[in-house]
């Protein structure tokens, strides 16, 4: 597979505090990549370090293959964008004056890309209005025109709907999908809203204690999502029998349990179960979301 | 680097606060010479071009640290200094662009300043009674002492993240740069001997005092030492030139370009290590 971003190692340490530990992470290319962990977790940290921010502890990180030490990084940060924690704008021009300015620092040729840009972000009628008079979501939208100036080839986005209004967040969603989908940018977003990621995401990195504690697709996760029911019988062989013999899908989960997905007629079940002499010690209905699967990784009794 | 420098320039075009220092800097000279010739009328004593011409030097270091804390820190309080790293501008190239467009906007500032004092000076107070060769001497001073501060204040403006730190900073350093070379230059300038004087006693009687030396002379390396500090000081230079006085005239430009070099290798050493937040 190729990985837009592969992290191997990763620290970084501030004085007594250890932000990232050892953390191994890997971005596929064309993926929306949902980096959860809780505040203070590392995602900001890491953030930081991939845009060239700050320098590493230890560990190293691979941009389109090019190692952070290599000369050649620079190269790969050309075909990058990021809006890290609040957005990038100088507060005292105007949007179309934002984007010259970085139309400049990236060196491009000329200015004809800025009403595209504009469009794109849904701030094409701002006229002479400047940045410091802007919603948080309209900066928000400027950030990430900013952050897309380059034509980048991914986009890294800390945060993108804190502090948005539910109209805001709608935008932002709708816009990272579109750039995904029909230009084809690869987009890392970092974020402790999962609802929010669970709507975008291809994939997942979850973090805790600056470590990476899994990564894992968006089909995988639905498939350990799913809503079933867990049963623990006193013979899962004979669960299994009964289970197939009523076509239902299911996974043994232990020498005990096993969980039976799709609509499970309960009472013919434990009849069918009965009649092979397996009784039934217990019964839960499971109905996983990311959030409960993020608990169920990191611990919940550590959970905010 | 050259499109860092542009978006740079492209930006100081639009700052308030470089144009504010260009109109504040040519009212200054306007009026530096306006004000001499004026004086001159009322006293009948003519104030020459070459005691207003250099005064400019005593403030250039104000406006030069409230210039370069401002342009510099909204890099950092907007947060806009990440869209330079972040696609791919090197640490290096970053310090050295602004550098470089804060010094030639202070050097805009002064050469503001010397247009108008020239500009309405020559016409009313005459051209320089000490001929161009001094003047152009001191000037050149002068275009180093003000490249050592916007070197310093570049240095402050990179490493301090905070632009209301690095305002108050850089300004409050300057202030006490300039009391401690007026200091310095108050006890160089005390004579080494109170000269005799003549007084009537009580009693009706002239008596004489013999000339005695002046406790606060300062002599031998404490000396040295004093009269390194008023030249290697930005603000001492300044004050020297002011007054087209030097102690030691080729030495100040010498010490300038020490301060430029120190501070940008050491700023650059600092900045290529600092976490940016």
């Amino acid at each position: 597979m190729e990985y837009v971003l592969r992290t191997d190692g990763l620290t970084k340490q501030y004085r007594g505090f250890k932000a990232l530990n050892d953390l191994n992470m890997h971005i596929p290319k064309g993926a929306i990549y949902g980096f959860v962990g809780k505040n203070g977790a590392g995602k900001t940290t890491l953030i930081r370090l991939i845009c060239g921010l700050q320098v590493p502890t230890r560990g190293e990180y691979y941009l389109y293959g090019k190692k952070n030490t290599e000369k050649e990084i620079a190269a790969s940060r050309r075909r990058m964008g990021a809006v890290v924690e609040m957005p990038s704008v100088y507060l005292d021009m105007t949007a179309e004056e934002n984007l010259r300015e970085q139309f400049r620092i990236i060196g491009l040729p000329s200015f004809d890309g800025i009403p595209q840009l504009l469009k794109l972000v849904g701030l094409s009628d701002t006229g002479k209005k400047k940045a410091k008079n802007f919603s948080l979501g309209m900066r928000q939208r400027l950030g990430i025109a900013v952050a897309l100036a380059g034509d980048p080839d991914f986009l890294v986005l800390d945060e993108p709907v804190n502090g948005l209004d539910p109209q805001g967040i709608i935008e932002t969603r709708e816009l990272i999908l579109r750039l995904n989908r029909e230009q084809g940018i690869t987009v890392l977003i970092s974020s402790h809203n999962l609802d929010e990621l669970s709507r975008l995401a291809t994939h997942y990195g979850f973090i805790h204690r600056g470590g990476m504690v899994k990564e894992i697709g968006a089909k995988e996760l639905e498939e350990a999502c799913r809503k079933c029911v867990r049963l623990a019988v006193s013979d899962i062989g004979v669960l299994a029998r009964v289970l197939d013999g009523m076509n239902m899908e299911y996974s043994i989960v232990s020498e005990e349990e096993a969980d039976i997905y799709g609509d499970l007629n309960l009472s013919k079940t434990v009849l069918a179960l009965a009649e092979n002499g397996c009784e039934v010690t217990a019964i839960h209905e499971r109905d996983e979301s990311l959030e409960s699967y993020y608990v169920s990784l990191v611990g919940g009794e550590e959970h905010e | 680097m050259s499109r860092l420098l542009s978006a740079n320039f492209a930006r100081l075009k639009r700052d308030k606060v470089f144009w504010i220092g260009l109109i504040v800097m040519f009212g200054s000279g306007a009026f530096s010479a306006v004000s001499s010739h004026m004086r001159g009328l009322e006293t009948g004593y003519s104030i020459p071009l070459d005691h207003i011409f250099f005064t400019y030097t005593v403030f250039t270091g104000l406006l030069s640290a409230a210039f370069c804390s401002l342009f510099l820190g909204t890099e950092y309080s907007d947060g806009t200094v990440r869209n330079k790293l972040v696609v791919g501008h090197g640490r290096s190239s970053i310090y050295l662009s602004n550098l470089i467009v804060n010094s030639a906007a202070c050097l805009s500032m002064d050469i503001f300043y010397l247009l108008a004092v020239s500009a309405f000076g020559i016409p009313l107070l005459g051209f320089f009674e000490k001929g161009i060769k001094p003047v152009a001497a001191f000037l050149g001073c002068a275009v180093l002492m003000s490249l050592a501060f916007t070197a310093v204040f570049t240095l402050l403006g990179m490493l301090i993240q905070n632009r209301a730190v690095v305002s108050v900073v850089s300004i409050i350093g300057v202030v006490l740069l300039l009391f401690a070379a007026a200091y310095i230059r108050a006890r160089l300038e005390e004579p080494e001997q109170y000269d005799s004087y003549t007084y009537m006693s009580v009693s009706g009687e002239l008596v004489t005092d013999e000339p005695e030396p002046n406790p606060n002379y300062l002599k031998g390396t404490k000396r040295d030492i004093y009269e390194f500090a008023l030249d290697f000081l930005p603000t001492g230079q300044a004050l020297q030139i002011s007054g087209m006085t030097a102690l030691h005239l080729w030495q100040m430009p010498l010490y300038s370009v020490i301060i430029m070099i120190l501070t940008t290798a050491g700023g650059l050493i600092v900045f290529r290590r600092v976490d940016i937040k």
